[in-house]
């Protein structure tokens, strides 16, 4: 069996490097260790609206839901409110991530790529030291794939790039442990976004409820692992519930544990080989969302390799072009968001309320660096010598 | 005496791969849909048992 690449992983970055790759061409082939697309469903199913200018989805049945806006809940419950066109980037849609898989793998096997699923990689393929494809489990049947270029698209867990030799090990203040009730039969009328933040609620990360429609909602919670003891996700979650007006009125339709990785990206190609999505570390460590990074990048990786195959070279240096262009695209802000985000970690419950207070009537459709800081000198000027990295970064 | 070593309730295990991702020692993968520690890797951190968001991973014996 022989293809031009090998995309390990049918997730939103798999299939949209698939897909990319095999309209200039390329014979491509996912391998999908389970037995339906998208399912079981691990995440928290917001996504920014800048997705609808990329025109890589069609139609509308993977939305569940538009909401307007977002609302930040400090610890002492202070409301920062955030519209629709600010928050845009970061919420905006709630997904069905099951239906918004299956559309983005219906696209790249549109455009020619074939998909197998219970297909499990095992390990690479390996000539003198050359990766040459990939080794597969299929029921009882063991075989091999060769193929020019091999991509790893296997999650905030890869192992193809471990096998690869790179090191793909989060550390655990580099990974956000989850976890996550689908509530029904609560009201979600005040049709928001929500984030609450705390080092009570969800020590070094947050709750959130994204309403998937008028009754029904994703309720999680994010833990960094450093902070995490045994369980710890699913006890605060418990708790936030429990002592939530509406929330504990509600019944769980679907429950699911999780993990974002919220670190730096890492080294994406490795000789023929290229990583992409979760496996890559493309995602926002502020918020831990990953999707618009995996489109985004799924689609410069599947550019790139197209282009590979047609001028049949696969060395590093012409897939580099991978890493150059998602560096340019979203490199920096990833990083930055990274710094923000360790600054972030050392803010206690105090901290956290005194910048909602100085935000809290501010006009967030006119958003300027410059006259939030002057909000914040403004209210709480204490609060400057914390946000003098922040301000430095911006 | 050896510090107890990583054992994953395969039960409550919903296969999210979190444990996977931190493992210093690649001792742990996913094994027919379930995470698995390969025991003569694992160091006995238990970095895995803490970061399990439901609790699903405990110390051999206990």
């Amino acid at each position: 069996m022989e293809y031009d690449v090998v995309v390990v992983g049918s997730g939103p970055a798999g299939s949209t490097t698939a897909r990319f790759a095999a309209e200039t061409g390329a014979k491509v082939l996912i391998v999908e260790r389970r037995a339906e697309v998208g399912v079981p469903v691990l995440c928290g199913e917001g996504v920014s609206q800048k997705i609808d200018k990329w025109n890589i989805l069609e139609g509308k049945r993977w939305i569940a839901n538009k909401v307007d806006g977002a609302r930040i809940f400090s610890p002492n419950k202070t409301i920062v409110k955030i519209s629709a066109d600010m928050a845009g980037n970061e919420t905006g849609y709630v997904l069905y991530r099951d239906i918004f898989d299956q559309e983005l793998a219906r696209s790249a096997v549109k455009a020619g790529a074939k998909l197998m699923l219970k297909t499990e990689a095992i390990d690479l393929l390996k000539e003198k030291e050359k990766i040459v494809g990939v080794k597969v489990k299929q029921f009882d049947d063991t075989f091999e794939i060769k193929a020019d270029i091999i991509v790893g698209a296997d999650g905030v867990e890869s192992k193809v790039g471990k096998w690869a030799g790179v090191n793909t090990t989060l550390k655990p203040y580099d990974l956000e442990s989850c976890a996550q009730y689908t509530l029904t039969n609560i009201d979600c009328n005040n049709n928001y976004c929500d984030f609450y933040l705390g080092n009570k609620i969800a020590p070094g990360g947050y709750v959130w409820i994204f309403p998937k429609s008028k009754d029904e909602a994703n309720v999680g919670i994010g833990v960094l692992g450093s902070l995490s003891e045994k369980g710890m996700a699913l006890k605060l979650l418990d708790k936030f519930i429990a002592n939530h007006p509406e929330l504990k009125k509600g019944q769980p339709v679907r429950f699911i544990a999780g993990a974002a990785p919220v670190a730096e990206p890492i080294e994406t190609v490795k000789d023929n080989l290229i990583l992409v999505g979760d496996a890559a570390r493309h995602v926002d460590p502020i918020t831990g969302g990953g999707l618009t990074t995996s489109l985004e990048g799924g689609k410069i990786a599947g550019i790139t390799i197209g282009n590979a195959v047609v001028k049949q070279k696969f060395d590093k240096e012409t897939l580099s072009a991978y890493e150059t262009g998602w560096k340019k695209a979203f490199g920096k802000k990833l990083h930055r968001n990274y710094v923000v985000k360790e600054i972030m970690l050392d803010f206690d419950d105090k901290t956290l309320n005194m910048l909602a207070d100085s935000v809290k009537e501010y006009n967030f459709q006119e958003f300027s660096t410059l006259s939030l800081v002057k909000a914040l000198l403004f209210k709480h000027p204490t609060l400057m010598k914390k946000l003098v990295p922040l301000i430095k970064l911006v | 005496m050896e510090k107890p070593k990583a054992i994953v309730d395969e039960i409550k295990c919903l296969a999210c791969g979190g444990c996977i991702s931190i493992c210093p020692k690649d001792a742990l993968s996913m094994c027919a849909g379930k995470a698995y520690v390969t025991s003569n890797k694992c160091i006995s951190c238990a970095i895995c048992i803490k970061i399990c968001p439901i609790g699903a991973i405990y110390e051999e014996g206990h």
